[in-house]
């Protein structure tokens, strides 16, 4: 037998029925993709339309290096490296082929392709900074990498072309037939609340499905809600920024507008906007994760794309209720029009975060304390103090650094990696929330010993 | 006897639900708001004649050229209405709506007698600015009833050219 890799050790054959549910949502969203392109193309506004029909193959890349990724984390650990280097090669080409259609047929007629990569280039940092943020939040264990950046890349490139088809037509029949107004901006905020966190969300619905490994609970599920929440503003920011730079760029104001628009989206509502909405459809998929019977689990569900879109619609349809004065109040204004409008709900989800985290950091103790408390070995009675404080495992791995360099640096953090999944495995295990079967903690414990042996040897040769 | 200990993801569970019953109510608090300024039930089937989107002459206060869908952002433009093919004693107005949704000109509300000096309905440069903001222009004519607008009799939507 092959070697299994730790956390996604499953000896059984068949499949648990949650694949069959993420193929069906991923071949219908693929499958409406098309439709919307072919559609846009044919009846609504040609020039973004060909950028929806074009961009299919960037989103054909995005899925096949998703394809790719989620395989790749339950192959022999031997062939997962490559895996994950071909996965992350097609995404990258996918991120850059996207980027090039909108910057040809969207923004570069308009606001020229300079405008487009400076707009493009200034929201890197920020959203950057935004991913690290809520890698930093989520201490006790931290998301990989690869599923953040994938989150962040759907909710640039997927979330954002499944909506522009449907909030197009939305928009161009609520012209046609409603009293410009607030009626108006009421249906236009109904169509982004819905459109665009059904869009947003079916990212981390499928991530639950297919990637239950790394999903534990709420925390997990505000992370990577989050993630795609971020994508979604880099992609929406460098939009607005482009377009507005166009509009204006004739009466001399086109960097004022672009940079105005740069900080309420990028600094202002990098947090307060998209993040918030879509990590509240996190949460509820995280709460399901943990509840025992299905109904529980669709009412929470539910009730987080509820929550996001509730969210997403106040700030869109009650925005003009705080109108801006064009002084020098207006600048406190608008920033008081944020914390209204949107810091309760950013408020309510940290309250789910900070619960989430009190209630993992607690679980996490027991079960170092337990497995501790046997003779496996896998976690020794004076490590549990470490493991459970972030600040201690940082101290501790600064010191293998400092003993036995860099590659016990990161042998002795893939050593606690390992020991918080297996105390993890336990939690979820003795709470009956997963679908592997005993052997698969097991499998941890060989690992977490092997992870030891690794660490000891480059500690005595650094 | 020894109390169960209570399972925490349950108090996160009643948490979201307590946030999704406020959610529910900020929905149902839109689709009133929507159901106030679209109240059902208000179509006539009332035409407003426009009889066409024409270049504007500021200065004579007159239209020039041929009805047109597309204006360079540099040429200023209006809209014309004959009001008198309107039943008299209902009230209407007629504005203009920018690509941000900013009311840039406006005739009435007022009763087809009342408007028939405002047959030309101009687009107005935005204060501070040379000339109109490139986008998709709107063009409604509306009836009133109980101070709101509540019925679209007449519309057109104009392109201004980048």
């Amino acid at each position: 037998m092959g070697a299994v890799s730790a956390r996604s050790a499953n000896p059984r054959h068949r499949r648990p029925a949650r694949y069959a549910v993420a193929i069906a949502i991923a071949v219908t969203l693929v499958l409406v993709l098309v439709a919307s392109s072919i559609l846009n193309y044919v009846y609504l506004d040609t020039v973004a339309g060909r950028a929806s029909l074009y961009g299919l193959l960037a989103v054909a890349l995005i899925a096949l290096a998703t394809f790719i990724g989620v395989r790749a984390s339950s192959r022999d650990p031997a062939e997962r490296a490559k895996h994950f280097i071909r996965a992350g090669v097609l995404l990258g080409l996918a991120a850059l082929l996207w980027l090039l259609l909108i910057d040809v047929f969207v923004f570069t007629g308009a606001a020229g392709p300079t405008v487009a990569a400076i707009c493009a280039l200034v929201c890197v940092p920020t959203t950057a900074f935004g991913l690290f943020t809520l890698r930093a939040i989520d201490r006790n264990e931290k998301e990989p990498w690869r599923l953040v950046l994938v989150a962040a890349a759907w909710g640039a490139v997927v979330a954002t072309s499944l909506v522009i088809w449907a909030e197009s037509l939305w928009q161009a029949i609520a012209i046609r037939t409603l009293v410009p107004g607030p009626g108006l901006d009421v249906s236009t905020a109904f169509s982004a609340g819905i459109l665009e966190e059904l869009a947003k969300g079916s990212a981390v619905v499928l991530l639950f499905l297919v990637m239950r490994n790394e999903f534990d609970d709420v925390v997990d599920g505000i992370i990577y809600g989050a993630a795609v929440g971020l994508g979604f503003n880099f992609m929406e920011s460098v939009s607005y920024m482009t377009n507005l730079y166009a509009i204006f760029a004739p009466e001399g104001v086109g960097s004022y507008a672009a940079g105005f628009q740069w900080y309420a989206r990028q600094v202002l509502g990098l947090f307060f906007g998209h993040a918030t909405y879509t990590a509240f459809v996190g949460a509820g998929i995280g709460i399901a994760r943990q509840l025992p019977d299905v109904r529980k689990k669709v009412i929470a569900i539910a009730g987080g794309f509820i929550v996001a879109i509730a969210a997403h619609f106040s700030w869109d349809a009650w925005l003009t209720l705080f109108p801006i004065e064009k002084t020098a109040i207006g600048i406190l204004e608008i920033h008081l029009r944020t914390l209204i409008m949107t810091g309760p709900f950013t408020a309510a989800v940290l309250a789910l975060l900070f619960l989430g985290l009190q209630i993992e950091s607690r679980a996490l103790a027991e079960h170092f304390r337990r497995e501790a408390a046997g003779a496996s070995g896998a976690i020794l009675p004076e490590e549990v103090a470490i493991l459970m404080s972030p600040w201690q495992r940082f101290r501790q791995r600064m010191r293998a650094l400092r003993r036995g360099g860099l590659r016990a640096y990161i042998r002795l953090g893939r050593l606690q990696s390992a020991q918080i999944d297996l105390a993890l495995e336990r939690w979820h295990r003795e709470r009956q929330e997963l679908d592997t079967p005993l052997e698969a903690e097991d499998e941890l414990r060989r690992r977490v010993l092997a992870l030891r042996q690794d660490y000891l040897r480059a500690i005595s040769s650094g | 006897m020894v109390a169960a200990p209570v399972d925490q993801v349950r108090t996160l569970y009643r948490t979201l639900l307590v946030y999704a019953a406020v959610s529910i109510f900020i929905l149902v608090a839109g689709l009133a708001e929507f159901a106030y300024f679209e109240p059902p039930g208000q179509h006539t089937g009332l035409k407003a004649h426009i009889v066409g989107v024409f270049q504007y002459d500021p200065d004579h206060n007159a239209v020039i050229g041929s009805d047109s869908n597309a204006f360079p952002r540099t040429v200023q433009f209006a809209a014309v209405v004959d009001w008198s093919t309107l039943p008299p004693n209902m009230v209407y107005d007629a504005r203009w709506y920018d690509g941000f949704g900013n009311v840039v000109g406006s005739a009435g509300p007022g009763t087809p007698a009342q408007l028939e000096n405002h047959k030309i309905i101009p687009v107005m440069v935005p204060p501070g600015f040379h000339h109109n903001l490139p986008g998709h222009y709107i063009f409604v004519v509306e009836r009133y009833e109980g101070g709101v607008p509540v019925e679209v009799i007449g519309r057109r939507v104009v392109l201004v050219e980048r």
